[in-house]
């Protein structure tokens, strides 16, 4: 749906705000471009969207190329830009009806249409007043529904749920998903809430400095941050610590050991199941473990690993610190262990009995177009291979996590 | 093209008829002028120019225009509010033609000032100015006002794309308006002026609208001047126009 080659943005201020972006947009999927503010999410739905010029690169939207066949482009795409752009002083109606006829279609066409969107978005009451006089959330469905007036197969949602309380933001996401499931509607949107992304997208694309660092479903992004992080404080000074580090360093299923002045952050394979075994090994080198904290990795794990920061900039600076020295360390072994899971899994851990069931899943799913976006798997390595993850560009994405093509729509959703 | 300019200048008219307040507003300044400007300047025009009739007659002209002045130069300042909120990116991701999204602002423009002038002379009639009332007059004064407005509109449009922000652009409206109306024979007849303002007014569009005004309000009619006037306004709105469209073409970032 989305083929974007090489695209490269420059400001007339020099600065580059897309910077060699690649990205390749299935049919039928929800992709979330995640970043923080000034990342170039906006600047790349514009180029798409035929309003803004770029320097380099090429970009494929419907089939049509945005530079030789615009109008064909704006014919497919719905686009639902981060400023409303509805007028205040006409009503829901009228602002749907002047969209359709921008759009051209005819007039009963339009009222049929607003019929529809108004029963869809469940604005039918208050299609008749002002919009001057809806709330947030109203206006966003508005929004939507205007882009959706001519039936795009395509739509952009540029920061659909900025400024929107937590309840307006879910039943949002609900529509979102259901205009996704219900009528294969391709979605690109963009974010910098991590829980948005996570609980929307099928795939992932973390933005930053106008590069993509990484592309994959939050499970993947959040399982490339390596299991589960345990983290153990001890007593200042413990005179056995640094032992019992060099000690759980050595276990299989420890991937990572890192220390953050009196903490240990270790990543391991399955957090729960590992805790006994560390507590005893613990117990074994003379330590006391005063406090210990089992997190499974978030999106901002992920966002911290891939581009040395937070994205909501509120990391504190020993965190920050911590992070930078994982960062440095090119994200430690996991990458092999990645290689290592794609050639054979290791028998025996409950990692690869998971994965050996998932398998059996897509097999069952009757795994139609198998191998249908080679271009994804091929991009990741080289798309993350930023200054600080060039140890990562010659990490393999498991192939077998593709196979089925239907996979990231089975993922869980909010209902 | 027609069809999605007819479709937008329906939606500025709309939201215009719902906030009727803003076209009366602009009338005030022009009104002030006519009151104030008719007693002020009443007895120097009568002794100057004894054949001359009332000067609220030969003021209403150059009240009329420089009504479409006041009215049509925000166009502009509305354009860029509609950049800021995005109401512009929504009509340019749409297959809508480019030329008619300048051109539905610049009509809209032109029709509120049409209204505007309208509202003037009724005014102006109801103080006292003796002007002809005659339907093919007022049609074709109506005429030059339209044209007039649209001029000014695109003019403020274009500006408004070069300029990029508010304050500038009203700033050179300001700035603009008073010069145009001052080096014409809108206050003052031809007669009266300096010989250089005579010189300058013969190159400025406003002298000949107002004249051409003048010429179809004030019997007898002037089939001449009229003409003359009509062509100069005519042309000079079809330039300001072609340059707002490429102006709004540019702005592509
Ligand atoms: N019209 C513009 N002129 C110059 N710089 C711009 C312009 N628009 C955006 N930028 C800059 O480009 C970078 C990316 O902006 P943007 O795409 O809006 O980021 P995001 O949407 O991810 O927050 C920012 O540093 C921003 O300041
Ligand atoms: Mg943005």
């Amino acid at each position: 749906m989305i083929q974007v080659k090489g695209l490269t943005k420059i400001f007339p201020s020099g600065l580059r705000a897309v910077d060699g972006l690649d990205l390749t947009i299935n049919a039928g999927e929800i992709f979330a471009l995640l970043g923080p503010n000034g990342a170039g999410k906006t600047t790349t739905i514009r180029v798409m969207s035929t309003i803004s010029g770029f320097d380099e690169g090429s970009v494929q939207i419907a089939g049509y190329n945005v530079d030789s066949d615009p109008q064909k482009v704006r014919e497919s795409i719905g686009v639902v830009a981060q400023q409303t752009g509805i007028d205040y002083f006409l009503t829901g109606r009228e602002n749907l009806a002047l969209q359709g006829q921008l759009y051209r279609m005819n007039r009963a066409d339009i009222n049929a249409r607003i019929d529809e969107l108004g029963g869809y978005f469940e604005l039918h009451d208050s299609l008749d007043r002002l919009v001057s006089t809806y709330s947030g959330g109203m206006r966003r469905k508005l929004d939507i529904a205007c882009a959706l007036i001519h039936r795009p197969r395509l739509v952009f949602l540029d920061e659909p749920t900025l400024g929107l309380d937590i309840k307006s933001r879910q039943s949002l996401w609900r529509y979102i998903e259901k205009l996704n499931r219900e009528f294969n509607l391709t979605i690109l949107l963009t974010t910098h809430y991590l829980e948005e992304a996570d609980n929307l997208a099928h795939r992932v694309a973390i933005i930053n400095l106008g590069k993509i660092q990484v592309i994959g479903t939050p499970a993947e992004l959040k399982h490339s941050v390596q299991g589960d992080s345990v983290v153990l404080e001890f007593a200042a000074g413990d005179p056995h610590a640094g032992k019992f580090a060099t000690a759980i360093k050595q276990e299989p299923f420890v991937s990572d050991v890192l220390w953050e002045t009196d903490k240990l952050h270790l990543y391991v394979d399955s957090g729960a199941g590992r805790v006994p075994r560390i507590m005893q090994a613990a117990t074994e080198h003379g330590t006391t473990v005063r406090t210990l904290s089992l997190a499974e990795p978030t999106l901002d794990d992920v966002f911290l690993k891939y581009t040395g920061a937070s994205i909501s900039g509120t990391a504190g600076e020993t965190t920050d610190e911590w992070w930078k020295q994982w960062a440095g360390k090119g994200g430690g072994n996991w990458s092999n262990k990645w290689q290592a899971d794609n050639g054979k899994p290791a028998e025996g851990t409950p990692d690869a009995a998971d994965w050996q069931k998932w398998q059996q899943g897509d097999n069952k799913g009757g795994g139609n177009a198998s191998g249908e976006w080679p271009q994804d798997r091929d991009a990741n390595p080289s798309s993350n291979a930023g200054p600080e993850q060039s140890q990562d560009s010659n990490q393999k994405w498991p192939s077998d996590k593709w196979s089925g093509s239907d996979d990231w729509k089975k993922r869980d959703k909010p209902e | 093209m027609l069809a999605d300019t007819w479709h937008l200048f329906g939606k500025y008219m709309r939201i215009t008829l719902r906030m009727p307040m803003w076209t009366f507003f602009t009338l005030i300044q022009p009104l002030i002028w006519l009151v104030i400007f008719g007693q002020l300047f009443r007895n120097m025009y009568q002794a100057s120019v004894p054949a001359g009739g009332h000067y609220m007659d030969f003021l209403v002209p150059g009240i009329v225009i420089m009504t479409v002045l006041f009215g049509s130069a925000w166009s502009g300042v509305s354009l860029l509010r509609d950049i800021t909120s995005g109401t512009v990116d929504r009509m340019l991701v749409s297959p809508v033609s480019r030329v008619a999204i300048v051109l539905s602002r610049v009509l809209h423009s032109a029709a509120q000032v049409v209204v505007q002038s309208v509202i003037i002379l009724l005014l102006a009639v109801l103080l006292g100015a003796k002007i002809s009332l005659n339907p093919l007059h007022l049609g074709l004064m109506l005429v030059i006002v339209m044209l007039l407005g649209i001029a000014f509109a695109s003019v403020s449009n274009g500006l408004a794309i070069l300029l990029q922000r508010e304050e500038p652009l009203v700033a050179i409206g300001n700035l603009m308006t008073l010069p145009l109306m001052l080096f014409s024979s809108a206050l003052m007849p031809v007669a009266l002026m300096p010989e250089w303002i005579r010189t300058v007014a013969h190159f400025n569009p406003i002298d000949h609208a107002v004249a051409a005004v003048r010429s179809v309000l004030i019997a007898p009619m002037d089939a001449g001047t009229y003409a003359i006037g009509f062509s100069v306004v005519a042309v000079f709105a079809a330039v300001t126009t072609g340059w707002a469209i490429s102006a709004f073409n540019s702005l592509r970032d």
